[in-house]
């Protein structure tokens, strides 16, 4: 069967009744692409790109609330460097106007360059259900395992949320690939600075997860970023991650690249600092 | 199982029961002659299959037809008005723009996004606009000449 809902909580329902027999498409640049390679959908499809309410963008509380419909288009118009520069970085014009934030995030692809400038954000997401509601949860401990999540199969991803502009000091986004253009991340990178100083920085397509570099964060907290603190980050940085060799690249180069992207990301965020001084 | 999908496609209502797994760029092609629309890699990397939903550039071969419902499709086939051709069209046949012809009806529909939303499109907006259409014939840079001319023109 195919729904196709006009509110989202008509989606939560049929998702809270239907479960794991009931797969959730919208922009459809995963599932249809195995549909193309000759399998099956297998189960019901819920199409969510019918339900108005779910590419909702608010502002609350010095957060941005982004409805989980938000689509990459929407997302580059977003005043926020990291995500902003991330979602242009996606495939071309045609994916972007149909990929959307929650499909990045519930497909989980190690490479997913949503989800990484999200984790830097140290963006929270929403997982709905019908009857037991919604519960936040840090993107950080939203990822789990190569291509597993916190998403149960009888719930839907409502919503995200990630500071707003005036509640960040600097971010910034770096992404390596192989063309200009529908471009899948060899490494990505991204990284923000808070007004309390603190410093978050993320990777993508080096790890079973897209993730965060809690240790070399620890390394930055609270200090000026040096010209030797750079370094270190960097060294740090590259001996975090966990790539793999694939056909895209291989591990040393993706552990050698982090440590060139991590002072990029960072250097950047200093850049942006001095900017917005008087 | 079916879909009874109605939707609008060139401008005129439509109503069909489909597969409810069909494809939008299946759709178009095979079940209504649309042929206009090309399937390429099927993967969303070259944008050969490029049609509008709801004025929005989408790749209709990771679009399913179902997904329509209710929403207008725009395709390469409405660009002419009877024997008057779009002048993205004409410029494209001007500039040589047009090689083995494979990837033209995707940029086509690619380069009239551009034209409808940007007055006055500079350099790097000619070439975003296309970054999501593929030329194996790698003929772009006589396409960026057609899409500028045909800018000029809708100014003029």
């Amino acid at each position: 069967m195919f729904y196709r809902p006009d509110t989202f909580a008509a989606a939560l329902r049929l998702k809270a009744d239907h479960a794991a027999a009931i797969k959730p498409i919208s922009g459809g640049t995963d599932l249809v692409v195995g549909l193309n390679r000759g399998q099956s959908l297998g189960v019901d499809v819920l199409d969510l790109t019918a339900a108005k309410d779910y590419r909702r963008i608010d502002h609350a509380d010095g957060s941005l609330i982004l409805s989980g419909g938000t689509t990459f288009a929407q997302l580059e118009q977003l005043d926020i460097a990291c995500l902003a520069r991330a979602a242009a970085s996606v495939g071309g014009p045609q994916i972007r106007n149909r990929g959307t934030i929650a499909g990045n995030l519930a497909t989980a692809s190690p490479a997913g360059d949503g989800s990484v400038a999200l984790l830097a954000l140290d963006a929270e997401v929403e997982l709905a259900h019908a009857d037991r509601g919604t519960r936040w949860l840090r993107l950080i401990d939203y990822f789990e395992d190569y291509r597993q999540t916190a998403l149960g199969d009888d719930e839907l991803i409502s919503h995200v949320r990630i500071p707003t502009p005036s509640a960040l000091q600097a971010s910034a986004w770096y992404k390596i690939g192989k063309r200009g253009a529908v471009n899948i991340s060899l490494v990505c990178a991204a990284a923000a600075r808070f007004l309390d100083g603190r410093i978050c920085l993320a990777f993508g397509s080096v790890a079973p997860i897209p993730m965060r570099a809690v240790q070399t964060e620890k390394l930055l907290q609270g200090q000026p970023l040096t010209g030797a603190l750079l370094h270190q980050a960097a060294q740090a940085a590259s001996a975090e991650v966990k790539p793999i060799d694939d056909w895209r690249a291989s591990a040393d180069y993706r552990k050698a690249m982090c440590a060139v992207l991590a002072r990029r990301v960072l250097e950047q965020l200093q850049t942006d600092d001095e900017r917005q001084m008087p | 199982m079916t879909w009874h999908l109605e939707c609008t496609i060139n401008d005129a209502p439509v109503t069909r029961d489909i597969p409810e797994d069909l494809t939008l760029l299946d759709f178009l092609r095979d079940h209504l002659g649309l042929t206009g629309s090309k399937g390429a890699c099927l993967e969303g990397e070259c944008g050969s299959c490029t049609v509008h939903l709801d004025d929005a550039p989408v790749c209709s071969c990771l679009t399913l037809a179902a997904q329509a419902h209710g929403r207008s499709v725009c395709t390469v086939e409405a660009l002419a008005e009877s024997t008057t051709l779009d002048p993205i069209q004409q410029a494209f046949i001007d500039t040589g723009a047009a090689q083995c012809g494979y990837c033209t009806p995707g940029l086509l529909m690619a380069g009239r996004t551009l034209l409808d939303r940007t007055a006055f499109p500079e350099a790097n907006h000619l070439l975003t606009s296309i970054e999501g259409n593929l030329c194996r014939c790698t003929g772009y840079a006589s396409i960026i000449e057609a899409i500028q001319i045909a800018a000029n023109e809708s100014k003029a």
